[in-house]
């Protein structure tokens, strides 16, 4: 379970004449600080999937980056299955997988090493890893480029792997960042048909995309993040109740209510 | 920490750049260049020493000793004996005009009796630019001359022959030297190399600091691998110590390709010279200088890995990274400085002392408990390096940047 209270992040800005001039009027602006997420609460069952939505900008990123201890918050506070995230950062790791925003591998490496190298990180002994990264690449389609080195992937190889790198030591909850942003339809469709094998396994995960389509498929919760706070938070019916012209309206009608 | 080293130390060896720059380049193209230097060098001399020259000569005394000693040199060939060519311009016009090498001008005193003649200036016209060793030819006769006319002008003076060397050389200077064979080696090249293990240690680190840091930041696989259960202080050490090995792998590979490639090179002159010399220094100094290289190494990869975790990309570490060769160079330098000793504030100026203590102990005059406080201080520069980098890598404004 991952549950989100009151979370607050802000950026010293070290040279504020270099804002843009729509930055500066952004009203998370207070001085020489960016208060890029104000007021974010989440909560994901397990077994249950939920889409994080939210324009560019909103905080999203931030606030998963805080979720995966990559950032330390200002305020609140988050739990991972009864581990506090901000005081027990790397026991808070163990039990998250986590896909950041870019599909960065080590280029020199082939993808079965990517995989196995952060599997050794976690802890993981090699026949694990071997029995681990078979089944994943099973499941994700791997085995054609699996032992090719990955300067050469293309985006889709290199999301399932940066995916399969993400989740190889088995984690406790998901966190995917815009997974399939950048995707032809086919490795699109395979990371769809994974996020719903890991709720299948009672994962919860916790996906940000702009894809409302997929929101529809896969979520069963919606969080909407705008300027930094939590606009909506729901089911996905109560979602879809926020307008009757579909879930682009719905969304912005979420935009609308908390701007 | 060593998931991390193994990782990076197995991206290193399969990136070609680093190869050829840290195993390729030392020891193929580093003595290839050195090679092919050292061998034209070696030939433009001996062209330049036996090429047949043409020249002239312009006097109004004929046959004079000289002139004929020069015409008699095979490698010499008089174009023109004349008296025509009287002044100077004509003369520098004549060279200039491609007639001729050199021309020389014996002035009317000439005469194989100096006392009567007094001092004899010859005048040599030539082109000085063109590496000809013109002056080395005319003075391999003027030589013979000149000890000959003296010892005619001594004896027609009545001096005696023990007189003599007095009078052409009244002072000699004879050096006895109480240092022993290591000691005038070690001072002699002792210097040096510090300078080349410091550059090379540098460079060696170098080559894949920008990748280690900048380049993780760039490529995205940095924020993945903070997240995974394992502290910042074992990444940092981890990517620190992936540094330490390279800078000292490079070092040692370029260092062993000039010794073998020496050897090779030199047709086994070097062997009995470059084993003399090892065997004077002494295991035990050998490995005390080489000890003294890890806190060095330390000191470059903490400051390189700094720059690179707070660089945002590959390019901008680079620019950080490439004045440091020069900063290294400075205080090696004071250490090359003639009379600069290990004394007063010099043990004490961070890496200058290292090149000093590593001096020493070639020449075999270290005081070792003064190396103690040298490794001591510089491990704990080492120390302090490292920990801010650890520090640097736990700020968000740093990795975030």
């Amino acid at each position: 379970m991952i549950k989100i209270s009151n979370l607050a992040k802000k950026f010293k800005i070290e040279n504020p004449k270099k804002l843009s001039e729509q930055d500066k009027k952004d009203p998370r602006l207070q001085g020489r600080f960016f208060h890029s997420v104000k007021n974010v609460q989440l909560q994901c069952e397990k077994g249950e999937v939920l889409a994080l939505l939210g324009p560019n900008g909103a905080g999203k990123t931030t606030t998963l980056r805080v979720l995966s201890t990559a950032l330390q918050p200002d305020n609140g506070s988050i739990q991972i299955g009864g581990t506090d995230v901000v005081k027990q950062p790397i026991e808070a790791r163990k039990k998250i997988g986590f896909l950041s925003g870019s599909t960065g591998l080590y280029g020199r490496l082939t993808g079965r090493e990517n995989i196995a190298y952060f599997g050794r990180l976690n802890g993981m002994g090699d026949a694990d890893i071997d029995a681990q990264i078979n089944q994943l690449a099973d499941q994700l389609d791997m085995h054609t480029f699996l032992d090719r080195r990955s300067e050469n992937y293309s985006t889709g190889m290199k999301q399932k792997t940066s995916i399969a790198r993400a989740v190889v030591h088995s984690p406790e909850v998901v966190v995917l960042d815009e997974p399939t942003t950048g995707l032809d339809i086919m490795a699109a469709n395979t990371v769809i048909e994974f996020i719903k094998s890991l709720k299948r396994a009672e994962v919860p995960v916790i996906f940000s995309t702009h894809h409302l389509d997929e929101v529809n498929e896969l979520c069963d919760n919606v969080a909407v993040i705008d300027h930094g706070e939590t606009t909506f938070e729901g089911s996905l019916d109560a979602f879809k109740h926020k307008s009757d012209n579909g879930l682009h309206a719905a969304f912005m009608a979420c935009l609308k209510e908390g701007a | 920490m060593w998931l991390v080293f193994k990782k990076e130390v197995l991206e290193l060896t399969r990136d070609r750049k680093t190869l050829f720059f840290m195993v390729a380049l030392p020891i193929l193209v580093f003595p290839l260049l050195i090679g092919g230097v050292v061998y034209f060098m070696q030939n433009a001399y001996s062209e330049a020493a036996t090429k047949a020259l043409n020249f002239a000569i312009v006097a109004n005394v004929e046959n004079t000793e000289f002139a004929k000693q020069l015409a008699d040199m095979p490698s010499l060939h008089l174009v023109e004996q004349s008296t025509s060519l009287a002044s100077e311009d004509e003369m520098k016009k004549f060279v200039k005009a491609g007639n001729v090498d050199f021309l020389i001008s014996i002035p009317d005193n000439y005469s194989e009796d100096i006392i009567s003649s007094g001092q004899i200036v010859i005048k040599v016209y030539l082109n000085d630019a063109q590496f000809n060793r013109v002056q080395d030819r005319i003075w391999e006769v003027l030589d013979t001359l000149s000890a000959v006319y003296q010892r005619n002008a001594f004896m027609t003076l009545g001096v005696d022959e023990d007189t003599q060397e007095g009078l052409v050389k009244p002072f000699v200077v004879e050096k006895v030297n109480v240092a022993d064979k290591r000691e005038s080696q070690g001072a002699a090249i002792g210097g040096m190399i510090p300078y080349f293990l410091f550059i090379l240690c540098l460079q060696g680190a170098m080559i894949p600091a920008a990748d280690i840091g900048a380049g993780e930041k760039e490529r995205g696989t940095l924020e993945t691998l903070l997240l995974s259960p394992i502290s910042r202080t074992q990444i940092v050490l981890g990517k620190f110590l992936t540094l330490c090995f390279a800078g000292v792998v490079s070092a040692l590979v370029t260092v062993l390709s000039i010794a073998i490639w020496g050897v090779v090179l030199s047709q086994g002159m070097a062997i009995s010279m470059v084993g003399d010399f090892m065997a004077a220094i002494g295991i035990i100094d050998f490995l005390l200088v080489f000890l003294m290289l890890v806190p060095l190494v330390a000191i470059f990869a903490a400051v390189l890995l700094s720059l690179s975790i707070y660089a945002r990309s590959y390019k901008e570490a680079q620019g950080y990274m490439t004045p440091l060769v020069f900063i290294v160079i400075v205080p090696v330098m004071i250490a090359l400085m003639p009379g600069i000793e290990l004394k007063g504030i010099y043990a004490w100026i961070p890496l200058t002392n290292v090149a000093l203590a590593i001096k020493e102990l070639i020449k075999g005059t270290m005081d070792y408990f003064q190396l103690l406080g040298i490794f001591g201080s510089s491990v704990l520069l080492a120390g302090l390096l490292i920990a801010f980098c650890v520090n640097w890598f736990n700020r968000e404004k740093v990795l975030f940047r």
